[in-house]
């Protein structure tokens, strides 16, 4: 009895303090209502945490664009959902009113649509995926207009030939990027190699690292990544090799060895759209934002690009934001030096999206199909 | 023997529906032995339990060198110099002796240090009490005798200055228990207390300074040996005189139920436990295997039912050759046994009552419907053989680990005599139990064995060998030194039999 | 100073408890649940959020709501089936870590029954999925019952690699042979015909596969309570010593329990790519086969226990994602769910355990 006695006074305790530092609590919280006229809820769910200084910060980036460029909207986010979740998450998302949601990774595709089929007045936009519904949208950017650009960076600066290349899944996301950096790369250095690594995943620091490490002592001395982490662009600063990030500017991470990075900029999108919806002139489409749109870029150059390549790399850019010329134009060899693209053809968008082969110059395999 | 060292006052403690002990006083002296006698359940080793600090008294206190004492766990009993030798063993079985010794002591770090200087501390220390044990045997390769040594030794290596042994005798020879009684006297003389829970009339007369008795959870009395005789103790336990009596014993000796044809078997430690012993049983016969702990009994019991491979020779039960074939065989086979370790073994501790009244037939109808377990079949022979057999229990669906010593080997038996056995291996069926304990086993086997089963009973106890068997079989160091007829056995040659000193001629007929 | 004197004054022990009254069992865990609220309360003020919010947003997301408590049905099922294997094994002391593998391995063969016979109709491809997803997780179990039975190779370590093994298998299908032609080369099969899903109940995600999680449950209860074999795995499970002298096979037994509890855990796989993603992708399960073991010991492998408690479970991962839509980060979720996880595994323990402060002796 007397223990019994002595937890109930230690309950007791805990119990007065806890309420005591939740008075404490309370007098900072903020009032949220507002006052005035309705606000639109756009709801983001993330497959990863903002500060992953990659694909989900790019998005949260674009997120608070959003509110700082459109008014009367109310955002929310859910980070770091597993794509098993998305359905979930999102139907609860529904349920607190949200009449917005944008789904921000490939795996969320088959819960969407299910939650879409469930409530047909609520607009969703699935980033990167192909299905679509009357109220459901895809969107991405043709991240592969800035890939060839940093290509052209890696091939003119590598002095060993290998440029080593951090990969996340062998899908065709990834696997267009490493084609439009190799024909990059290849454009102006056709002796140059790029050299591939798996990790299958898109998040881990730490493999994301040894990965690049396994890259830099077989000789690579540039590495690039489709990665969310900058790890690789670390593993790039110890070794004394030069970086290509990925997603958004990732110098302060590797001032030294940081090149530039193809970034996203979903901030103009975003508010295109949440325009479009507020008022009523929203439909289902595929959007694939080229680099005219400023959905895809370049970070800054660092101070180790010189002049000429930067002028290279500009040429080219306007070449490509003109619309004369894309990135996947004949021709085009693939792995074995048979021809996949005759010469002056273009590829289609079809085509771009279901790439399972590897472009000349390419070091790596794609797991194969039946 | 003038200073208090322990006193217990006005003691209580209850278990459901049960009330284990009622205001018990106890006090014991610096440099005695006390002898603690009382029937099963009488509350002897709750009262003891109480003392070790396994449980805690649901009234009354505990004084220890006068002062007050709150005993939450075995080692702060431990602290105050109190430590009990159990008759379940608390022992970790894969570890080695030295290693049991030295478990929960403060002195691990020299331990790492020096293995082998510390081994031969522990064997030094050993020697010192007259025990010789081999520190790095591990303990699950250890006969029950042996272990109980480690366990004593555990507890004076610790300095423990009261001592309680539960039944320490039982395992031991009549030289052993010589020994131990010196050196409990030794260590009696040099300042510690010795409580000892037994039920040997005769070893209570021999080695005890005073005496307390316990009945039903209550002090009966505590008295000097010198003014008390057996009788007046036995009357004291259970309130009539006990006179044991095998005069209703038939002797129609049927035919061969089991026979060993020259079996070898190897022990746990890889070396011959058993060597081409060949042996009889016949229907109605009780066969004594005689012999110390270790020396091949329990490897001949595992053989016999089944657990143990032999490596040459043939086992034949009823004329079935039954050679290395499964347990469940034996079973089938009507081989019955009473395993040296009921508690773990022959039971298992944590399962209800229901449960361990079926362990054997499970797989038989009616018990067995289809698949399932016909739980009102189980129900009836439970609460029959609770009542035919006089097991005392609260409530048939706690775990059986709550019963006491007798009870348990009660219902063990009941257990076996239910499936009407051919052949019964028994070890050391009595051990620990009390007297009356003692005289419903001995009631049971000779019943049994009117019945036409064929008994062979293990025990080291040669005046039960020789009140029970028909025939004594003598085994040393794994084989057979010899099979006498009770009539013409005499205790001083199954003594030296025992040792390995004597031989009878041919007994490797 | 002061704090190494104390050390080398003081010690703490753990030291069993010797009995435990009915009543304290049912006490402990009641605090330790209201001890983490109060901890997760004092952390939540102290990173700014008002407590009693965040806690209603909690409640109110996995069970205010048919929506919600629907969720945690959807997360029970594959929880309560994981967690009555590894129960199962738990029962005879076979330490089977491997139920994430089964699982794995069971949607793996259910999906090649789906995809290998598209046009096949329900009352065929159904009971082949069903059969199928309880055999692969049955051989999952199996394999490394085989050496644990026969050579006493410890199944902790096997089950556990053997996870790897599975997971990545499922990856290198749907990275590669299996990957959907009309998918434009994702990690996905192709979705399985409608005959090979199972039918969910009204506007729910909650499917068919409730019923088999619930029958499952009731299947182990009637095993270990009623049957024969139960009553073997129980004896084993108590006392290995007395199962032999019993004459009961040890051998055949540890493979039967493996292999159930892994046909199991290969159940909970096929309702999981039957039932809710209808196609074989990667990481389809968060992590269940981990989170059955601590469901099975939350439940004292008792199968209604279980039951209750994969069900709070699923609230429990519910609500984590309602208390993000109530403004906090991921992280600091992670944190409150880690530490009320803590406070009750700790509660438990300290119901069979007690932890004392000593003076230490300097006499030796």
């Amino acid at each position: 009895m007397l223990k019994l006695r002595r937890v109930a006074f230690w309950v007791l305790l805990i119990f007065i303090l806890t309420m005591g530092l939740m008075g404490c609590g309370k007098s900072t919280t903020q009032p949220t209502s507002s006052e005035g006229k309705e606000k639109l809820k756009v709801a983001f769910i993330y497959i990863g945490p903002v500060g992953d200084a990659g694909w989900t910060y790019a998005h949260e980036q674009g997120r608070k664009y959003l509110e700082q460029h459109v008014p009367d909207i109310e955002t929310k986010i859910v980070e770091k959902v597993p794509e098993v979740d998305g359905e979930k998450v999102a139907t609860q998302l529904v349920q607190e009113g949200y009449k917005v949601i944008f789904a921000t990774s490939f795996g969320y595709m088959d819960g969407i649509i299910n939650v879409a089929k469930k409530y047909p007045n609520i607009i969703f936009l699935h980033c990167s995926g192909y299905k679509t519904a009357p109220n459901v949208g895809t969107y991405f950017g043709r991240m592969y207009q800035a890939r060839y650009l940093s290509g052209i960076v890696a091939g003119k600066m590598t002095k060993t030939n290998k440029i080593g290349y951090v990969a996340a899944f062998p899908i065709p996301e990834v696997v267009r990027g490493i084609n439009a950096f190799t024909l990059g790369v290849r454009a102006v250095n056709p002796k140059a190699t790029v050299n591939v690594v798996w990790t299958n995943t898109w998040l881990n620091p730490a493999l994301e690292k040894d990965a690049a490490k396994s890259l830099l002592e077989q000789g690579c001395d540039i590495i690039t990544q489709h990665q969310d982490s900058p790890g690789p662009m670390q593993a790039a600063e110890e070794k004394g090799a030069y970086g290509i990030g990925y997603n958004s500017d990732m110098s302060k991470y590797a001032p030294k060895a940081f090149l530039t990075a193809p970034v996203w900029n979903w901030g103009p999108y975003y508010v295109k759209v949440i325009n479009e919806i507020k008022e009523g002139k929203w439909k289902s489409s595929q959007y694939w934002g080229p680099m005219s749109d400023g959905v895809v870029g370049l970070a800054p150059f660092s101070k180790a690009v010189p002049e000429d390549v930067r002028k290279l790399v500009e040429e080219k850019k306007q070449l490509i934001v003109s619309g004369k010329w894309d990135v996947f134009t004949g021709p085009i060899k693939d792995q074995k030096g048979e021809i996949r693209v005759k010469d002056g053809e273009r590829m289609t968008d079809q085509a771009m999206l279901s790439f399972d082969w590897f472009v000349e110059g390419v070091q790596g395999t794609i797991p194969a199909k039946k | 023997m003038s200073e208090v060292l322990v006193d217990m006052r006005s003691i209580t403690k209850r278990f459901p529906g049960i009330t284990a002990n009622y205001k018990v006083n106890f006090q014991v002296y610096r440099g005695e032995i006390h002898a603690l006698l009382g029937e099963n359940g009488a509350g002897k080793s709750t009262l003891m339990s109480i003392l070790s600090g396994f449980y805690r008294p649901d009234s009354g206190e505990i004084r220890i060198r006068g002062k007050k004492v709150n005993l939450r766990s075995p080692r702060e009993a431990l602290e105050h110099g109190i430590g009990m030798v159990h008759q379940h063993f608390r022992l970790v079985e894969p570890f080695s002796v030295a290693e049991n010794i030295v478990l929960g002591t403060t002195g691990r770090l020299q331990f790492y240090l020096n293995r082998k200087e510390f081994a031969d501390r522990i064997a030094r220390f050993a020697q010192s009490y007259g025990i010789t044990i081999d520190p790095w045997a591990k303990v699950w390769q250890l006969s029950v005798g042996e272990k109980q040594r480690i366990e004593i030794l555990k507890l004076l290596y610790r300095g423990a200055d009261v001592l309680i042994l539960d039944e320490p005798t039982a395992v031991l020879t009549p030289q052993n228990v010589r020994e131990l009684f010196q050196t409990l006297r030794q260590m009696a003389d040099s300042g510690r207390s010795i409580i000892l829970i037994t039920h040997k009339l005769q070893e209570v007369m021999e080695v005890a300074d005073r005496i307390t008795v316990l009945r039903k959870g209550s002090n009966v009395g505590t008295v000097f040996k010198k003014d008390v005789d057996e009788r007046e103790l036995t009357r004291m336990m259970v309130e009539r005189d006990v006179l044991f009596s095998t005069a209703n014993r038939s002797h129609d000796i049927g035919p061969t139920v089991l026979r060993l044809e020259g079996i070898s078997v190897i022990g746990d430690r890889g070396i011959p436990a058993l060597k081409y012993l060949s042996l009889e049983v016949h229907a109605g016969e009780i066969l004594g295997i005689a012999g110390i702990a270790g020396n091949g009994q329990r490897e001949l019991a595992e053989a016999i039912t089944g657990l143990r491979p032999v490596a040459g020779g043939r086992i034949i039960v009823g004329g079935q050759d039954l050679t290395n074939q499964p347990a469940s065989r034996f079973i089938e086979a009507g081989v019955g046994s009473v395993p040296e370790d009921r508690l773990g073994t022959g039971l298992v501790p944590n399962m209800n009552l229901y449960d361990n009244v079926i362990l054997k037939d499970y797989r038989k109808p009616p018990i067995r419907r289809g698949s399932f377990l016909n739980h009102r079949v189980v129900g009836e022979k439970a609460s029959r053989l609770v009542s035919e057999f006089n097991i005392q229990v609260s409530d048939l669906s706690y775990p059986i680990r709550m019963l006491s010593g007798g009870n348990l080997q009660r219902l063990l038996l009941a257990r076996e005599i239910s499936l009407q056995p051919k052949l019964l291996v028994a070890s050391y069926p009595v051990r620990g139990l009390d007297i009356g304990a003692t005289e419903a086993v001995y009631r049971l086997l000779i019943e049994l064995s009117n019945a036409g089963t064929a008994i062979l009973l293990m025990s080291e106890d040669l005046e039960e060998l020789l009140t029970l068997s028909d025939r004594i079989a003598v085994l040393f160091r794994g084989e057979l030194m010899g099979v006498v007829s009770t009539r013409e056995a005499e205790i001083e040659k199954l003594g030296l039999m025992m040792v390995g000193s004597l031989a009878m001629e041919g007994r490797r007929a | 100073m002061i704090n190494s004197w104390l050390a080398n004054r003081f010690g703490l022990r753990v030291e069993k408890q010797i009995h435990v009254s009915p009543w304290i069992s049912l006490f402990i865990p009641f605090i330790s649940i209201v001890l983490a609220l109060l901890v997760g309360a004092v952390f939540l003020s102290l990173t700014g959020n008002d407590p009693w919010k965040v806690y209603g947003v909690m409640f109110k997301g996995a069970f205010g709501s048919v929506f919600g408590l629907s969720e945690c049905v959807v997360n029970a099922i594959p929880l309560l089936m994981t967690g009555l294997a590894v129960a199962l094994a738990f029962r005879m002391l076979l330490w089977n870590i491997g139920a994430e593998g089964q699982f794995y391995m069971g949607a793996f063969a259910a999906s090649w029954v789906a995809l290998s016979f598209p046009h096949a109709p329900a009352y065929l491809v159904m009971p082949g999925m069903f059969l199928a997803g309880f055999a692969g997780g049955a051989l999952w179990g199996l394999l490394p019952a085989i050496p644990r039975a026969l050579l006493g190779v410890n199944e902790t370590l096997t089950t556990l690699m053997l996870n790897y093994v599975a997971i990545l298998w499922v990856d290198s299908l749907v990275y590669g042979h299996w990957r959907d032609p009309q998918g434009y080369n994702f990690p996905l099969t192709a979705q399985f015909s409608d005959a090979a899903t199972l039918p969910s109940l009204g506007n729910t995600r909650i499917h068919a596969g409730v019923f088999l999680a619930l029958a499952a449950a009731v299947v182990v209860h009637i095993i270990l309570k009623h049957t024969v074999w139960g009553y073997e795995i129980r004896i084993i499970g108590e006392s290995q010593k007395a199962a032999k002298y019993a004459g009961i096979n040890v051998v055949k037994n540890i493979l039967l329990v493996m292999m159930l509890s892994g046909g199991l855990s290969g159940l909970a796989g096929y309702c999981e790519v039957a039932g809710i993603t209808h196609r074989l992708q990667e990481s389809i399960s968060p992590g269940y086969g981990y989170t059955a073991i601590i469901v099975a010991w939350l439940g004292k492998l008792n199968p209604w226990a279980i039951m209750v408690v994969s069900f709070l479970f699923g609230g429990f991962l519910v609500g984590g994602y309602t208390m993000q839509s109530a403004g906090l980060p991921a992280a600091t979720v992670s944190i409150l769910q880690g530490s009320i996880l803590f406070f009750v595994l700790a509660g438990e323990i300290l119901t069979r355990y007690r932890i004392c402060l000593v003076e230490r002796r300097n006499d030796q």
